[in-house]
């Protein structure tokens, strides 16, 4: 039967559910790797791997959500709750374009305090100053809160959001696409599978192109993966709005939902077995930043075309325990290590040229940076125009107003 | 190539071998899952389905000795650098009288050899008089000749003999292969540990580099060896992996997890739980190879 689906994949049929989960669960490993390979080179026929330069942001760990796999979130009112500046974001600007970076991955806690203005002021601010600058930002349980927030439907928040300069979704916040999972991970409230796929929708209608993620090794089983392989496939034959796929194992440590990662090896077989479900998709990034760069660099075999992002700075990851770091550098020599051409692409996946490294001096980073240096606990002033929502941060502006 | 790797792996699965000359094809080859699938079969027709492990206490004999972690362990190496014969000689009295029952490891061959005390065989020959049961590292990369430092093991009376490697050698992987089999040739050598010992930050192997050496070593190596992948060096990610590209032996697991909260039983779920979903069954060794009855975590 194995050999049969293997035949089947090789002469570029699709993959059901049934034969997808039957190659997941009983393929050797090496056999869906050449799978993979095989399915990645017939999308890609030029040995190119492309990463991009961007810097991953987090605006504010202050989140209602609570999910518990999350190791990043403070609650409202925590004494190290922060909310980004505006300055502290132009200055990472800066810093990402010293290093040839042209966007930021923006993403945050759903904070009650931020309201659908803050976020609009912020990127016509970002793109005042920086015009071709591109903003990758707010996952779709965001743009949920957002709308929840503002008491507007989601389609009127993107259509604001894009008139401020949103460039692109980054596909967060999915993690398994299935509500009895959701509701263990506590997660359904910030927004169940169906509203995930609804947000992604209403912003590939609007125009705008987003990437997709999958985070397993919770209460997933083997079967509940692939259906939300196959949910994003769906989506995709609908939209062909999806530019990319990650996926990535939960990474336990410090979050309330504790327990092993998932292992190395059942990592390279979700991807390959990605590459295969998901035939209307283009890329496939590597998570190194989950898996360390050795076996984010084997992952090239394994379907992956993209190395994903330089980052610059990570902030959640490295709260449940991962604390892997890659510059350019690093990962221009495991991409040529793999026998590949390593290239500059853009959220589009566009080229934009070769590495960087390879034009002129860049310092070399062997650590990744945080939102926020230890101990720094100063408050954005703007922050004040903007109405706040919860009791503790009504309480403290009110114990800060001069009597 | 694909008719080639077909044929090997037909050959390797019925318990033939890859000759020189074939072992650099295939290291020639950018067809990296070839290479494992063909390592894997061997492996698996060489040594069947069972990666061992081994717990190890690393001992500093000058800091006092952790009774707890040597209870654990399979294998007590003494860390540091070899200190001359003399130290060395009183350092394994102190641990000998903690490690009762214990096979007791310490030291590079290489630094053995270099420290120039006299003939090597007369000098293990002390070593092993005063308590070593193994030389914990025999470098083929820094000995003068990895096959003559393996007899003087041998003519020593060491039984468990482990081949390693310290540095990451170039591009091409020929010289170090045949370092081991000349190694391997010379005396009853029970395992290689082929990836480096030594680990350069600027410039760390990569997870291709890392399976290929592995491969290649288990092509290379006869079946009575065992390939290991060091645990705390490598990591669970890569030394899982590895197990899938030929590697049969997972080594030095800490024998006490000293997590910054503190001790936890969960290192050994993990190993179990790695060598299980690469499909493997897991099996505790102690440091002479014997396989332990006991396997309870
Ligand atoms: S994962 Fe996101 S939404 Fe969930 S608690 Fe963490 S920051 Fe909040």
């Amino acid at each position: 039967m194995i050999d049969a689906l293997a035949g089947k994949v090789l002469a570029g049929g699709r993959l059901n559910a049934d034969e997808a989960l039957l190659l997941y669960r009983e393929a050797p490993l090496h056999l869906l790797g050449q799978l993979a390979h095989t399915v990645r080179q017939r999308r890609h026929p030029e040995p190119i791997v492309t990463y991009i330069i961007d810097r991953n942001v987090n605006y504010t760990n202050v989140c209602v959500a609570k999910c518990n796999f999350c190791a990043f979130y403070r609650e409202v009112g925590a004494a190290d709750g922060y909310v980004l500046g505006f300055e502290e974001i132009f200055r990472k600007i800066d810093e990402t374009l010293a290093v040839g970076g042209e966007q930021l991955l923006l993403q945050g806690g759903h904070n009650p305090d931020l309201p659908l203005a803050w976020y609009e002021d912020l990127f016509r601010a970002v793109k005042a100053r920086y015009p071709s600058f591109k903003l990758h930002a707010l996952s779709p349980p965001e743009v949920l809160h957002i709308s929840r927030l503002s008491k507007l439907p989601v389609p009127v928040v993107i259509e604001r959001l894009i008139a401020a300069g949103l460039d692109s979704i980054p596909g967060g916040g999915a993690e398994i696409l299935v509500d009895r999972v959701r509701e263990h991970l506590h997660c359904h409230t910030k927004a169940t599978a169906d509203e995930w796929i609804g947000v992604m929708r209403d912003a590939h209608l609007a125009g705008l192109r987003t990437t997709a993620t999958m985070m397993y090794g919770t209460v997933d089983t083997l079967e509940d993966r692939i259906t939300h392989m196959m949910r994003l496939r769906d989506l995709q034959d609908e939209t062909g709005g999806f530019t990319a796929f990650i996926t990535w194992s939960f990474q336990p440590e410090h979050t309330e939902r504790g327990g092993m990662e998932a292992t190395g090896v059942e990592y390279l077989r979700t991807l390959a077995v990605a590459r295969l479900v998901l035939d209307n998709f283009d890329n496939l990034q590597a998570s190194w930043v989950t898996q360390g760069g050795k076996v984010g660099q084997l992952s090239l075999a394994f379907g992956a075309n993209d190395m994903g992002s330089v980052m610059i700075e990570e902030n959640v990851v490295r709260a449940a325990g991962a604390s892997y770091c890659m510059d350019e550098l690093e990962i221009v020599l495991n991409v040529e290590g793999a026998g590949f051409v390593p290239k500059r692409r853009n959220m589009h996946y566009e080229v934009l040229g070769d590495p960087i490294v390879r034009e002129r001096d860049v310092p070399r980073m062997l650590t990744l940076a945080t939102a926020r240096a230890e101990g720094d606990d100063s408050r954005p002033e703007e922050l004040s125009q903007y109405e706040a929502r919860s009791r503790q941060e009504k309480e403290r502006r009110a114990a800060s107003r001069p009597s | 190539m694909a008719a080639q790797w077909e044929t090997w792996t037909a050959r390797v699965a019925a318990g033939g071998t890859l000759t020189n000359e074939e072992l650099q094809l295939a290291a020639a080859s950018p067809e990296i899952l070839a290479l494992g699938m063909l390592a894997d079969t061997a492996r698996r027709a060489q040594r069947g389905r069972v990666v061992t492990y081994l717990r190890v206490a690393s001992v500093d004999p000058d800091q006092g000795i952790d009774a707890a972690a040597v209870a654990a362990a399979g294998e007590v190496r003494v860390t540091g650098a070899y200190p001359g014969r003399e130290a060395a000689e009183a350092q394994l009295a102190r641990v000998r009288r903690e490690a009762v029952g214990r096979m007791v490891t310490a030291w590079s061959l290489a630094d053995i050899e270099a420290a120039g005390e006299g003939a090597l065989p007369g000098v293990l020959a002390r070593l092993r008089a005063a308590g070593l049961d193994g030389v914990a590292e025999v470098p083929v990369d820094r000995l003068k000749s990895p096959g003559a430092a393996v007899a003087a093991l041998v003519e020593a009376g060491f039984l468990a003999i482990r081949v390693t490697v310290e540095k990451a050698g170039g591009e091409s992987r020929l010289p170090l292969l045949e370092a081991l089999q000349a190694a391997a040739a010379a005396g009853p050598v029970t395992a290689v540990h082929p990836l480096p010992l030594v680990l350069n930050p600027f410039r760390p192997t990569t997870g291709y580099e890392d399976v290929r050496t592995i491969a290649l070593a288990r092509l290379a190596m006869p079946a009575s060896v065992a390939v290991q992948v060091d645990w705390p060096r490598y990591g669970p990610k890569l030394a899982q992996v590895a197990l899938t590209f030929g590697a049969d032996d997972i080594y030095g697991v800490p024998a006490v997890d000293a997590a910054p909260d503190g001790p936890r039983r969960g290192l050994l779920l993990e190993v179990r739980r790695n060598i299980e979903a690469a499909g493997f069954e897991a099996v505790e060794r102690d440091g002479s190879f014997a396989r332990s009855a006991s396997q309870a975590v």
